[in-house]
Protein backbone atom coordinates (compact mmCIF):
# COMPACT_ATOMS: atom_id res chain seq x y z
CA UNK A 1 0.00 0.00 0.00
CA UNK A 2 1.40 2.86 -0.75
CA UNK A 3 3.01 5.45 -0.59
CA UNK A 4 5.81 3.13 0.85
CA UNK A 5 7.96 5.47 2.62
CA UNK A 6 5.55 7.18 4.30
CA UNK A 7 3.81 4.08 5.56
CA UNK A 8 7.29 2.40 7.00
CA UNK A 9 6.95 -0.43 4.12
CA UNK A 10 10.37 1.03 2.61
CA UNK A 11 13.01 1.79 6.02
CA UNK A 12 14.10 5.95 5.56
CA UNK A 13 17.64 4.91 5.48
CA UNK A 14 16.95 3.47 1.43
CA UNK A 15 15.53 7.10 1.44
CA UNK A 16 18.73 8.40 -0.77
CA UNK A 17 19.83 5.50 -2.67
CA UNK A 18 16.39 5.69 -3.66
CA UNK A 19 15.89 9.52 -4.65
CA UNK A 20 19.72 8.57 -6.68
CA UNK A 21 17.98 5.60 -8.72
CA UNK A 22 14.98 7.49 -9.43
CA UNK A 23 16.78 10.54 -10.57
CA UNK A 24 19.29 8.41 -12.49
CA UNK A 25 15.77 7.14 -14.61
CA UNK A 26 14.62 11.18 -15.00
CA UNK A 27 17.87 12.15 -16.29
CA UNK A 28 18.12 9.11 -18.57
CA UNK A 29 14.65 10.11 -20.01
CA UNK A 30 15.04 13.89 -20.39
CA UNK A 31 18.23 13.03 -21.99
CA UNK A 32 17.28 10.60 -24.22
CA UNK A 33 14.26 12.64 -25.04
CA UNK A 34 16.41 15.93 -25.94
CA UNK A 35 16.07 17.77 -23.05
CA UNK A 36 19.72 18.80 -22.68
CA UNK A 37 19.83 20.77 -25.54
CA UNK A 38 18.83 24.95 -25.01
CA UNK A 39 17.38 24.77 -28.65
CA UNK A 40 14.94 21.87 -28.07
CA UNK A 41 13.27 23.03 -25.17
CA UNK A 42 13.07 26.89 -26.37
CA UNK A 43 11.45 24.92 -29.96
CA UNK A 44 8.21 25.17 -27.88
CA UNK A 45 7.94 28.76 -28.12
CA UNK A 46 8.81 28.61 -31.80
CA UNK A 47 7.01 25.91 -33.05
CA UNK A 48 10.28 24.59 -34.27
CA UNK A 49 10.39 21.68 -31.80
CA UNK A 50 7.68 20.91 -29.63
CA UNK A 51 9.06 18.19 -27.61
CA UNK A 52 8.79 19.94 -24.33
CA UNK A 53 4.87 20.22 -24.95
CA UNK A 54 5.18 16.21 -25.78
CA UNK A 55 6.70 14.72 -23.45
CA UNK A 56 4.93 17.26 -20.09
CA UNK A 57 1.77 16.67 -21.14
CA UNK A 58 2.08 13.01 -22.04
CA UNK A 59 3.99 12.68 -18.80
CA UNK A 60 1.49 14.60 -16.94
CA UNK A 61 -1.75 13.16 -18.70
CA UNK A 62 -0.37 9.53 -17.50
CA UNK A 63 0.44 10.47 -14.05
CA UNK A 64 -3.23 11.34 -13.31
CA UNK A 65 -4.68 8.88 -14.83
CA UNK A 66 -2.17 6.20 -13.56
CA UNK A 67 -2.24 7.93 -10.10
CA UNK A 68 -5.96 7.74 -10.25
CA UNK A 69 -6.37 3.90 -11.34
CA UNK A 70 -3.72 3.04 -8.41
CA UNK A 71 -5.77 5.10 -6.09
CA UNK A 72 -9.01 3.01 -7.38
CA UNK A 73 -6.82 -0.31 -7.05
CA UNK A 74 -6.08 0.72 -3.50
CA UNK A 75 -2.29 0.95 -4.56
CA UNK A 76 -1.85 4.44 -3.37
CA UNK A 77 -3.64 6.19 -0.73
CA UNK A 78 -3.87 9.70 -2.27
CA UNK A 79 -4.79 11.43 1.24
CA UNK A 80 -1.24 10.52 2.50
CA UNK A 81 0.84 12.04 -1.17
CA UNK A 82 2.77 15.46 -0.51
CA UNK A 83 0.84 18.16 -2.16
CA UNK A 84 2.16 21.13 -3.16
CA UNK A 85 0.98 24.15 -0.69
CA UNK A 86 -0.57 26.95 -2.91
CA UNK A 87 0.54 30.68 -2.01
CA UNK A 88 -1.24 32.68 -4.70
CA UNK A 89 0.43 35.63 -5.09
CA UNK A 90 4.17 34.20 -5.08
CA UNK A 91 3.39 31.41 -6.93
CA UNK A 92 2.37 34.01 -9.74
CA UNK A 93 4.93 36.26 -9.81
CA UNK A 94 7.38 33.33 -9.49
CA UNK A 95 6.07 31.85 -12.27
CA UNK A 96 6.04 34.63 -14.08
CA UNK A 97 9.63 35.45 -13.56
CA UNK A 98 10.30 31.85 -14.30
CA UNK A 99 8.88 32.17 -17.54
CA UNK A 100 11.16 34.80 -18.37
CA UNK A 101 13.93 32.85 -17.19
CA UNK A 102 13.41 29.53 -19.06
CA UNK A 103 13.16 31.85 -22.48
CA UNK A 104 16.13 33.26 -21.64
CA UNK A 105 17.96 30.53 -20.18
CA UNK A 106 16.57 27.88 -22.26
CA UNK A 107 16.78 25.58 -19.63
CA UNK A 108 15.00 24.23 -16.02
CA UNK A 109 16.95 23.27 -13.02
CA UNK A 110 16.48 19.27 -14.32
CA UNK A 111 17.65 19.76 -17.65
CA UNK A 112 19.84 21.97 -17.18
CA UNK A 113 21.38 18.65 -15.24
CA UNK A 114 21.32 17.04 -18.16
CA UNK A 115 22.70 19.43 -20.59
CA UNK A 116 25.96 19.62 -17.91
CA UNK A 117 26.52 15.94 -18.41
CA UNK A 118 26.77 16.08 -22.39
CA UNK A 119 29.11 19.15 -22.02
CA UNK A 120 26.81 22.51 -23.05
CA UNK A 121 28.57 25.14 -21.30
CA UNK A 122 25.18 27.23 -21.69
CA UNK A 123 23.42 25.09 -18.97
CA UNK A 124 26.74 25.40 -16.58
CA UNK A 125 26.76 29.04 -17.16
CA UNK A 126 22.49 28.42 -16.56
CA UNK A 127 23.45 26.49 -13.44
CA UNK A 128 25.45 29.03 -12.01
CA UNK A 129 23.06 31.58 -12.62
CA UNK A 130 20.19 29.38 -10.24
CA UNK A 131 22.92 29.38 -7.40
CA UNK A 132 23.08 33.16 -7.85
CA UNK A 133 19.68 33.57 -8.00
CA UNK A 134 18.63 31.68 -5.03
CA UNK A 135 20.89 33.51 -3.20
CA UNK A 136 20.23 36.40 -4.38
CA UNK A 137 16.51 35.81 -3.21
CA UNK A 138 17.63 34.41 0.14
CA UNK A 139 19.90 37.65 1.22
CA UNK A 140 16.73 39.73 -0.20
CA UNK A 141 14.22 37.64 1.70
CA UNK A 142 13.70 40.17 4.94
CA UNK A 143 12.79 42.53 1.99
CA UNK A 144 9.80 40.28 1.01
CA UNK A 145 9.09 37.83 3.66
CA UNK A 146 5.89 39.36 3.59
CA UNK A 147 5.08 38.53 0.20
CA UNK A 148 6.67 35.02 -0.15
CA UNK A 149 4.11 33.84 2.90
CA UNK A 150 0.96 35.64 1.65
CA UNK A 151 -1.58 33.73 -0.22
CA UNK A 152 -1.55 30.71 1.92
CA UNK A 153 -4.95 28.28 1.00
CA UNK A 154 -3.25 25.27 1.96
CA UNK A 155 -1.74 22.03 0.25
CA UNK A 156 -4.84 22.53 -1.41
CA UNK A 157 -5.82 19.73 -5.24
CA UNK A 158 -7.81 21.12 -7.89
CA UNK A 159 -10.76 19.23 -6.03
CA UNK A 160 -10.62 20.75 -2.50
CA UNK A 161 -10.58 24.41 -4.59
CA UNK A 162 -13.45 23.02 -6.64
CA UNK A 163 -14.77 20.34 -5.50
CA UNK A 164 -14.84 18.83 -9.35
CA UNK A 165 -13.42 15.31 -8.71
CA UNK A 166 -10.10 14.76 -9.84
CA UNK A 167 -11.07 12.47 -12.58
CA UNK A 168 -12.44 14.91 -14.54
CA UNK A 169 -9.62 17.11 -14.98
CA UNK A 170 -7.49 14.37 -16.05
CA UNK A 171 -10.15 13.48 -18.80
CA UNK A 172 -10.32 17.09 -19.32
CA UNK A 173 -6.64 17.86 -19.64
CA UNK A 174 -6.16 14.20 -21.31
CA UNK A 175 -8.86 15.25 -24.12
CA UNK A 176 -6.56 19.11 -24.22
CA UNK A 177 -3.20 17.25 -24.65
CA UNK A 178 -4.45 14.62 -26.92
CA UNK A 179 -5.80 18.12 -29.13
CA UNK A 180 -2.64 19.99 -28.38
CA UNK A 181 -0.34 16.71 -30.10
CA UNK A 182 -2.32 16.48 -33.19
CA UNK A 183 -2.41 20.21 -33.74
CA UNK A 184 1.43 21.10 -33.10
CA UNK A 185 2.20 18.07 -35.95
CA UNK A 186 1.23 20.45 -38.09
CA UNK A 187 2.36 23.82 -36.77
CA UNK A 188 6.26 22.05 -36.23
CA UNK A 189 5.81 20.56 -40.02
CA UNK A 190 5.21 24.55 -41.34
CA UNK A 191 7.66 25.77 -39.24
CA UNK A 192 10.02 23.45 -39.91
CA UNK A 193 10.11 24.20 -43.62
CA UNK A 194 11.12 27.44 -43.29
CA UNK A 195 14.38 26.84 -41.45
CA UNK A 196 16.69 24.71 -42.96
CA UNK A 197 19.88 25.16 -40.82
CA UNK A 198 18.13 23.72 -37.62
CA UNK A 199 19.48 20.65 -37.00
CA UNK A 200 19.35 19.16 -33.02
CA UNK B 1 3.55 5.61 -37.88
CA UNK B 2 0.30 7.95 -37.99
CA UNK B 3 -2.29 4.51 -37.59
CA UNK B 4 0.12 4.09 -34.14
CA UNK B 5 -0.50 7.58 -33.27
CA UNK B 6 -4.07 7.05 -33.64
CA UNK B 7 -4.60 4.30 -32.14
CA UNK B 8 -2.73 5.39 -29.01
CA UNK B 9 -4.81 8.53 -29.05
CA UNK B 10 -7.62 6.36 -28.65
CA UNK B 11 -6.06 4.36 -25.87
CA UNK B 12 -5.42 7.52 -23.84
CA UNK B 13 -8.59 8.62 -24.24
CA UNK B 14 -10.32 5.89 -23.26
CA UNK B 15 -8.18 5.56 -20.34
CA UNK B 16 -8.75 8.99 -18.72
CA UNK B 17 -12.38 8.61 -19.40
CA UNK B 18 -12.37 5.31 -17.50
CA UNK B 19 -11.14 7.59 -14.36
CA UNK B 20 -14.70 9.04 -13.90
CA UNK B 21 -15.98 5.39 -13.55
CA UNK B 22 -13.75 4.93 -10.59
CA UNK B 23 -16.20 5.34 -7.80
CA UNK B 24 -14.55 3.92 -4.17
CA UNK B 25 -16.44 3.22 -1.62
CA UNK B 26 -14.68 4.97 0.98
CA UNK B 27 -13.32 1.95 2.51
CA UNK B 28 -13.11 2.04 6.25
CA UNK B 29 -9.25 0.85 6.51
CA UNK B 30 -9.71 -2.72 8.48
CA UNK B 31 -6.69 -4.85 10.20
CA UNK B 32 -5.86 -8.02 9.83
CA UNK B 33 -8.01 -10.58 11.33
CA UNK B 34 -5.21 -12.24 12.99
CA UNK B 35 -3.95 -9.31 14.03
CA UNK B 36 -7.52 -8.39 15.47
CA UNK B 37 -7.84 -11.81 17.05
CA UNK B 38 -4.02 -11.02 18.32
CA UNK B 39 -5.18 -7.39 20.27
CA UNK B 40 -8.32 -9.23 21.63
CA UNK B 41 -6.32 -12.02 23.84
CA UNK B 42 -4.42 -9.02 25.20
CA UNK B 43 -5.10 -7.89 28.80
CA UNK B 44 -3.27 -4.91 28.20
CA UNK B 45 -6.84 -3.00 27.06
CA UNK B 46 -8.38 -3.03 30.09
CA UNK B 47 -7.54 0.09 33.10
CA UNK B 48 -9.05 -0.32 36.51
CA UNK B 49 -11.31 2.14 37.96
CA UNK B 50 -8.48 2.97 40.00
CA UNK B 51 -6.69 4.92 37.02
CA UNK B 52 -9.21 6.41 35.36
CA UNK B 53 -9.47 7.98 38.82
CA UNK B 54 -6.37 9.12 38.99
CA UNK B 55 -6.60 10.27 35.41
CA UNK B 56 -9.40 12.36 36.61
CA UNK B 57 -8.29 13.45 39.73
CA UNK B 58 -4.79 14.62 38.27
CA UNK B 59 -6.72 16.48 35.47
CA UNK B 60 -4.68 14.53 33.41
CA UNK B 61 -5.14 16.07 29.66
CA UNK B 62 -4.45 12.79 27.39
CA UNK B 63 -7.49 11.18 28.89
CA UNK B 64 -11.03 10.99 27.10
CA UNK B 65 -13.73 8.91 28.55
CA UNK B 66 -16.13 7.62 26.12
CA UNK B 67 -19.52 6.58 27.52
CA UNK B 68 -21.09 4.37 25.46
CA UNK B 69 -24.17 3.30 26.74
CA UNK B 70 -27.35 5.42 25.43
CA UNK B 71 -27.68 8.89 25.94
CA UNK B 72 -30.51 8.41 28.57
CA UNK B 73 -28.11 6.66 30.86
CA UNK B 74 -25.25 9.16 30.09
CA UNK B 75 -27.52 12.13 30.96
CA UNK B 76 -28.52 10.42 34.37
CA UNK B 77 -24.63 9.71 35.53
CA UNK B 78 -21.51 9.68 33.16
CA UNK B 79 -17.53 10.32 34.59
CA UNK B 80 -16.20 14.03 34.71
CA UNK B 81 -15.44 15.11 31.53
CA UNK B 82 -16.98 11.77 29.26
CA UNK B 83 -18.63 12.30 26.09
CA UNK B 84 -21.39 10.09 24.79
CA UNK B 85 -20.96 8.00 22.10
CA UNK B 86 -23.58 5.41 21.76
CA UNK B 87 -22.42 1.84 20.55
CA UNK B 88 -24.50 1.97 17.56
CA UNK B 89 -23.58 4.90 16.45
CA UNK B 90 -19.51 4.21 17.53
CA UNK B 91 -18.09 3.92 13.94
CA UNK B 92 -20.20 7.05 12.71
CA UNK B 93 -18.71 9.34 10.83
CA UNK B 94 -20.04 11.97 12.71
CA UNK B 95 -17.82 10.43 15.53
CA UNK B 96 -14.41 9.78 13.37
CA UNK B 97 -12.79 12.77 14.75
CA UNK B 98 -12.95 12.11 18.36
CA UNK B 99 -10.26 8.63 17.64
CA UNK B 100 -7.03 8.81 16.42
CA UNK B 101 -6.09 11.96 18.01
CA UNK B 102 -2.12 11.97 18.71
CA UNK B 103 -1.39 11.66 22.90
CA UNK B 104 -5.09 10.99 23.75
CA UNK B 105 -6.07 7.81 25.36
CA UNK B 106 -9.34 6.58 24.33
CA UNK B 107 -11.34 4.52 27.42
CA UNK B 108 -14.42 3.13 26.68
CA UNK B 109 -16.90 2.55 29.79
CA UNK B 110 -20.57 1.24 30.20
CA UNK B 111 -22.50 -0.09 32.94
CA UNK B 112 -20.49 -3.37 33.44
CA UNK B 113 -17.81 -3.63 30.41
CA UNK B 114 -19.62 -5.81 27.98
CA UNK B 115 -20.27 -2.84 25.30
CA UNK B 116 -16.84 -1.08 25.97
CA UNK B 117 -15.47 -4.08 25.42
CA UNK B 118 -17.69 -4.38 22.30
CA UNK B 119 -16.54 -0.76 21.75
CA UNK B 120 -13.26 -1.78 21.79
CA UNK B 121 -13.26 -4.42 19.47
CA UNK B 122 -15.21 -2.76 17.25
CA UNK B 123 -12.58 0.35 16.79
CA UNK B 124 -9.64 -1.67 17.20
CA UNK B 125 -10.90 -3.31 13.53
CA UNK B 126 -10.37 -0.03 12.18
CA UNK B 127 -7.12 0.04 13.41
CA UNK B 128 -7.80 2.81 15.60
CA UNK B 129 -4.87 2.48 18.41
CA UNK B 130 -4.67 3.86 22.15
CA UNK B 131 -7.79 2.78 22.69
CA UNK B 132 -8.51 1.45 26.42
CA UNK B 133 -11.59 -0.41 28.67
CA UNK B 134 -12.01 0.15 32.11
CA UNK B 135 -12.96 -3.15 33.45
CA UNK B 136 -16.06 -3.93 35.20
CA UNK B 137 -17.19 -0.70 33.95
CA UNK B 138 -19.43 1.48 36.17
CA UNK B 139 -20.75 -1.03 38.09
CA UNK B 140 -16.67 -1.44 39.51
CA UNK B 141 -16.85 2.22 39.68
CA UNK B 142 -19.18 2.79 42.20
CA UNK B 143 -17.80 -0.60 44.36
CA UNK B 144 -14.14 0.68 44.23
CA UNK B 145 -14.40 4.61 44.04
CA UNK B 146 -17.88 5.70 45.19
CA UNK B 147 -18.60 3.25 48.06
CA UNK B 148 -15.20 2.16 48.74
CA UNK B 149 -14.65 -1.16 50.99
CA UNK B 150 -12.19 -1.04 53.93
CA UNK B 151 -9.80 -3.78 53.55
CA UNK B 152 -9.56 -6.33 56.74
CA UNK B 153 -6.97 -6.92 58.50
CA UNK B 154 -5.67 -9.98 56.47
CA UNK B 155 -5.54 -7.87 53.88
CA UNK B 156 -1.88 -6.44 52.70
CA UNK B 157 -0.53 -3.59 52.75
CA UNK B 158 -1.19 -2.56 49.29
CA UNK B 159 -4.77 -3.01 49.81
CA UNK B 160 -4.62 -0.38 52.50
CA UNK B 161 -3.10 2.00 50.09
CA UNK B 162 -5.49 1.51 47.44
CA UNK B 163 -8.14 2.24 50.32
CA UNK B 164 -6.67 5.21 51.23
CA UNK B 165 -6.81 6.39 47.36
CA UNK B 166 -10.06 5.42 46.96
CA UNK B 167 -11.14 7.36 50.05
CA UNK B 168 -9.68 10.14 48.82
CA UNK B 169 -11.15 9.75 45.10
CA UNK B 170 -14.61 9.06 46.99
CA UNK B 171 -13.76 12.70 48.68
CA UNK B 172 -13.45 14.36 45.30
CA UNK B 173 -15.78 12.52 43.23
CA UNK B 174 -18.87 12.64 45.84
CA UNK B 175 -17.72 15.32 48.40
CA UNK B 176 -18.49 13.36 51.14
CA UNK B 177 -17.10 13.71 54.09
CA UNK B 178 -14.64 11.02 55.50
CA UNK B 179 -15.86 9.65 58.46
CA UNK B 180 -13.36 10.40 61.49
CA UNK B 181 -12.19 6.85 62.52
CA UNK B 182 -12.94 6.23 65.88
CA UNK B 183 -10.88 2.99 66.41
CA UNK B 184 -7.13 3.52 67.32
CA UNK B 185 -5.43 3.04 63.92
CA UNK B 186 -3.64 0.00 63.88
CA UNK B 187 0.11 0.28 63.38
CA UNK B 188 0.65 -0.31 60.05
CA UNK B 189 4.21 -2.22 59.35
CA UNK B 190 5.81 -1.97 56.10
CA UNK B 191 5.94 -5.55 54.93
CA UNK B 192 7.50 -6.85 51.86
CA UNK B 193 5.12 -6.81 49.02
CA UNK B 194 4.12 -10.15 48.20
CA UNK B 195 1.98 -9.58 45.15
CA UNK B 196 1.98 -8.03 42.36
CA UNK B 197 0.68 -3.91 42.34
CA UNK B 198 -2.90 -4.46 42.96
CA UNK B 199 -5.45 -5.04 40.20
CA UNK B 200 -8.35 -3.48 41.74
CA UNK B 201 -10.49 -6.20 40.45
CA UNK B 202 -14.26 -6.37 40.98
CA UNK C 1 11.21 11.16 -39.17
CA UNK C 2 14.15 9.22 -39.42
CA UNK C 3 17.03 10.23 -37.18
CA UNK C 4 20.74 9.26 -37.72
CA UNK C 5 23.04 8.37 -35.02
CA UNK C 6 25.39 11.33 -34.54
CA UNK C 7 28.46 10.14 -34.95
CA UNK C 8 27.67 11.42 -38.57
CA UNK C 9 26.86 14.88 -38.29
CA UNK C 10 23.30 14.36 -38.70
CA UNK C 11 20.47 15.55 -36.40
CA UNK C 12 20.83 13.50 -33.20
CA UNK C 13 18.76 10.55 -32.01
CA UNK C 14 16.00 11.30 -29.64
CA UNK C 15 13.23 8.92 -28.51
CA UNK C 16 10.10 9.49 -29.90
CA UNK C 17 8.54 12.07 -27.25
CA UNK C 18 5.72 10.53 -26.62
CA UNK C 19 7.34 7.47 -24.93
CA UNK C 20 9.34 9.78 -23.13
CA UNK C 21 6.32 11.23 -22.01
CA UNK C 22 4.91 8.00 -20.85
CA UNK C 23 8.00 6.46 -19.33
CA UNK C 24 8.31 9.68 -17.13
CA UNK C 25 4.76 9.71 -16.19
CA UNK C 26 5.20 6.33 -14.98
CA UNK C 27 8.48 7.26 -13.44
CA UNK C 28 6.09 10.34 -11.53
CA UNK C 29 3.75 7.59 -10.55
CA UNK C 30 6.48 5.51 -9.48
CA UNK C 31 7.96 8.06 -7.31
CA UNK C 32 5.23 8.89 -5.67
CA UNK C 33 4.11 5.28 -4.82
CA UNK C 34 7.67 4.92 -3.12
CA UNK C 35 7.90 8.46 -1.77
CA UNK C 36 4.84 10.31 -1.45
CA UNK C 37 6.20 12.96 -3.36
CA UNK C 38 6.61 14.35 -6.80
CA UNK C 39 9.90 14.78 -8.34
CA UNK C 40 12.11 17.96 -8.23
CA UNK C 41 15.40 19.76 -9.28
CA UNK C 42 15.52 23.65 -7.96
CA UNK C 43 15.39 22.39 -4.59
CA UNK C 44 19.47 21.09 -4.55
CA UNK C 45 20.85 24.17 -5.99
CA UNK C 46 18.96 25.70 -3.21
CA UNK C 47 20.62 23.47 -0.74
CA UNK C 48 24.04 24.24 -2.39
CA UNK C 49 23.42 27.55 -1.49
CA UNK C 50 22.24 27.10 2.16
CA UNK C 51 25.31 24.72 2.54
CA UNK C 52 27.77 27.60 0.81
CA UNK C 53 26.26 30.43 3.19
CA UNK C 54 26.43 28.34 6.07
CA UNK C 55 29.70 27.08 5.42
CA UNK C 56 30.73 30.91 4.55
CA UNK C 57 29.00 32.90 7.33
CA UNK C 58 27.50 30.37 9.51
CA UNK C 59 26.38 33.20 12.12
CA UNK C 60 24.42 34.75 9.37
CA UNK C 61 23.37 32.28 7.64
CA UNK C 62 21.16 31.23 10.84
CA UNK C 63 20.33 34.59 11.19
CA UNK C 64 18.55 34.66 7.53
CA UNK C 65 15.12 33.94 8.03
CA UNK C 66 15.29 31.66 4.62
CA UNK C 67 18.24 29.80 4.90
CA UNK C 68 17.93 28.96 8.53
CA UNK C 69 14.96 27.06 7.31
CA UNK C 70 17.40 24.37 5.86
CA UNK C 71 20.21 24.29 8.79
CA UNK C 72 20.26 21.24 11.14
CA UNK C 73 22.60 20.45 13.28
CA UNK C 74 22.62 17.09 12.65
CA UNK C 75 23.54 16.94 9.01
CA UNK C 76 24.32 19.05 6.33
CA UNK C 77 21.64 20.55 4.54
CA UNK C 78 22.99 18.94 1.49
CA UNK C 79 21.57 15.81 3.13
CA UNK C 80 18.65 16.35 1.33
CA UNK C 81 16.30 14.33 -0.90
CA UNK C 82 16.49 16.33 -3.46
CA UNK C 83 20.18 16.89 -3.74
CA UNK C 84 20.76 12.82 -3.82
CA UNK C 85 17.69 13.21 -7.09
CA UNK C 86 19.26 15.43 -8.94
CA UNK C 87 22.80 13.71 -8.84
CA UNK C 88 20.65 11.38 -10.36
CA UNK C 89 19.65 13.44 -12.40
CA UNK C 90 23.40 14.32 -13.86
CA UNK C 91 24.05 10.83 -14.37
CA UNK C 92 21.24 9.66 -16.01
CA UNK C 93 21.74 11.83 -18.14
CA UNK C 94 25.18 11.43 -18.70
CA UNK C 95 24.58 7.70 -19.28
CA UNK C 96 21.89 8.79 -21.89
CA UNK C 97 24.19 10.86 -23.32
CA UNK C 98 27.08 8.05 -23.65
CA UNK C 99 24.51 5.81 -25.51
CA UNK C 100 23.42 7.80 -27.46
CA UNK C 101 26.90 9.30 -28.22
CA UNK C 102 25.83 12.91 -27.46
CA UNK C 103 28.66 13.23 -24.36
CA UNK C 104 31.20 15.71 -26.31
CA UNK C 105 33.78 18.54 -25.42
CA UNK C 106 32.37 21.66 -24.01
CA UNK C 107 30.05 24.03 -25.92
CA UNK C 108 27.16 26.08 -25.93
CA UNK C 109 24.22 25.91 -27.96
CA UNK C 110 23.19 29.18 -29.62
CA UNK C 111 21.03 30.01 -32.97
CA UNK C 112 23.46 31.54 -35.09
CA UNK C 113 22.63 34.82 -35.16
CA UNK C 114 24.18 35.66 -31.81
CA UNK C 115 27.50 35.11 -30.47
CA UNK C 116 28.82 32.82 -27.74
CA UNK C 117 29.01 35.64 -25.07
CA UNK C 118 25.56 36.58 -26.31
CA UNK C 119 24.53 33.26 -25.04
CA UNK C 120 26.04 33.08 -22.14
CA UNK C 121 25.11 35.94 -20.89
CA UNK C 122 21.56 35.45 -21.66
CA UNK C 123 21.71 32.11 -19.67
CA UNK C 124 23.13 33.32 -16.56
CA UNK C 125 20.13 36.34 -16.34
CA UNK C 126 17.91 33.53 -17.19
CA UNK C 127 19.23 31.51 -14.50
CA UNK C 128 19.21 34.42 -12.41
CA UNK C 129 15.74 34.90 -12.70
CA UNK C 130 15.07 31.53 -12.84
CA UNK C 131 16.55 30.80 -9.46
CA UNK C 132 14.86 33.76 -8.05
CA UNK C 133 11.16 32.63 -9.46
CA UNK C 134 11.59 29.22 -8.39
CA UNK C 135 12.00 30.14 -4.90
CA UNK C 136 8.52 32.72 -4.89
CA UNK C 137 7.35 29.48 -6.96
CA UNK C 138 7.93 26.84 -4.35
CA UNK C 139 9.70 24.54 -6.97
CA UNK C 140 10.34 24.84 -10.65
CA UNK C 141 8.71 23.25 -14.00
CA UNK C 142 9.95 19.30 -12.89
CA UNK C 143 8.52 19.71 -9.21
CA UNK C 144 5.96 22.23 -9.24
CA UNK C 145 4.86 22.17 -12.47
CA UNK C 146 5.11 18.33 -13.99
CA UNK C 147 4.87 16.80 -10.37
CA UNK C 148 2.15 19.37 -8.69
CA UNK C 149 -0.22 19.32 -11.50
CA UNK C 150 0.26 15.31 -11.58
CA UNK C 151 -1.00 15.34 -8.16
CA UNK C 152 -3.83 17.65 -8.72
CA UNK C 153 -2.20 20.27 -6.57
CA UNK C 154 -3.62 23.55 -7.66
CA UNK C 155 -0.35 25.79 -6.95
CA UNK C 156 1.00 23.18 -9.71
CA UNK C 157 -1.64 23.93 -12.23
CA UNK C 158 -1.28 27.62 -11.66
CA UNK C 159 2.28 27.29 -11.99
CA UNK C 160 2.25 25.30 -15.17
CA UNK C 161 -0.08 27.68 -16.60
CA UNK C 162 1.99 31.08 -15.61
CA UNK C 163 5.46 29.39 -16.60
CA UNK C 164 4.65 28.27 -20.42
CA UNK C 165 2.04 31.40 -20.42
CA UNK C 166 4.78 33.81 -19.77
CA UNK C 167 7.37 32.13 -22.35
CA UNK C 168 4.93 32.20 -24.87
CA UNK C 169 4.18 35.59 -24.01
CA UNK C 170 8.25 37.23 -24.33
CA UNK C 171 8.96 34.92 -26.96
CA UNK C 172 8.73 36.81 -29.55
CA UNK C 173 11.20 39.45 -27.92
CA UNK C 174 13.95 36.93 -27.67
CA UNK C 175 13.87 34.97 -31.12
CA UNK C 176 17.10 36.06 -32.12
CA UNK C 177 18.19 33.77 -29.22
CA UNK C 178 17.17 30.59 -30.64
CA UNK C 179 16.09 30.94 -33.90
Amino acid sequence: MGPLIPNGIIGGGWDFVIALLLGIAFGFILEASGFSSSRNIAGVFYGYNFVVLRVFFTAVIVAMTGLLFFDYFGWIDLNKIFILPTYLAPMIFGSVVMGFGFLLGGFCPGTSYTAIAIGKLDALVFTIGLFIGIFIFGEAFPLFKDFYYSGYLGNVTLTDVTGIPASWFAFAFTVIALASFWVTMIIEKRVRKNIKEYKF
Amino acid sequence: MNKNYIFLTILMLVLAFGTLFLNKEPEHGQIKPEKLLYNIIQPTRYVTTDQVAKMIIDKDPTLELVDVRDEKSFEEFSLTNAINIPLDSIISPNYEDYFGVPGTKVVFYSNDDILADQAWVITRRMDIEETYVMKGGLNCWIETIIQPKEPSEEDPYTAFEQYQFRKGAQMYFTGAKVEQSVKKKKVVVRRKKKQAAASGGC
Amino acid sequence: MMEENSLTNNRPYYINPYLGGVLLGLLVILTVYITGRGLGASGAVKSAVVTTADVIAPAHAEENAYYSKFISDDHSPMYTWLVFESLGIFFGGLLSGIIFGRVKKLRVERSPKITNKTRLIAALIGGILFGIGSQFGRGCSSGAALSGSATFALGGVIVMLLLFGTGYAVAWFFKKLWI
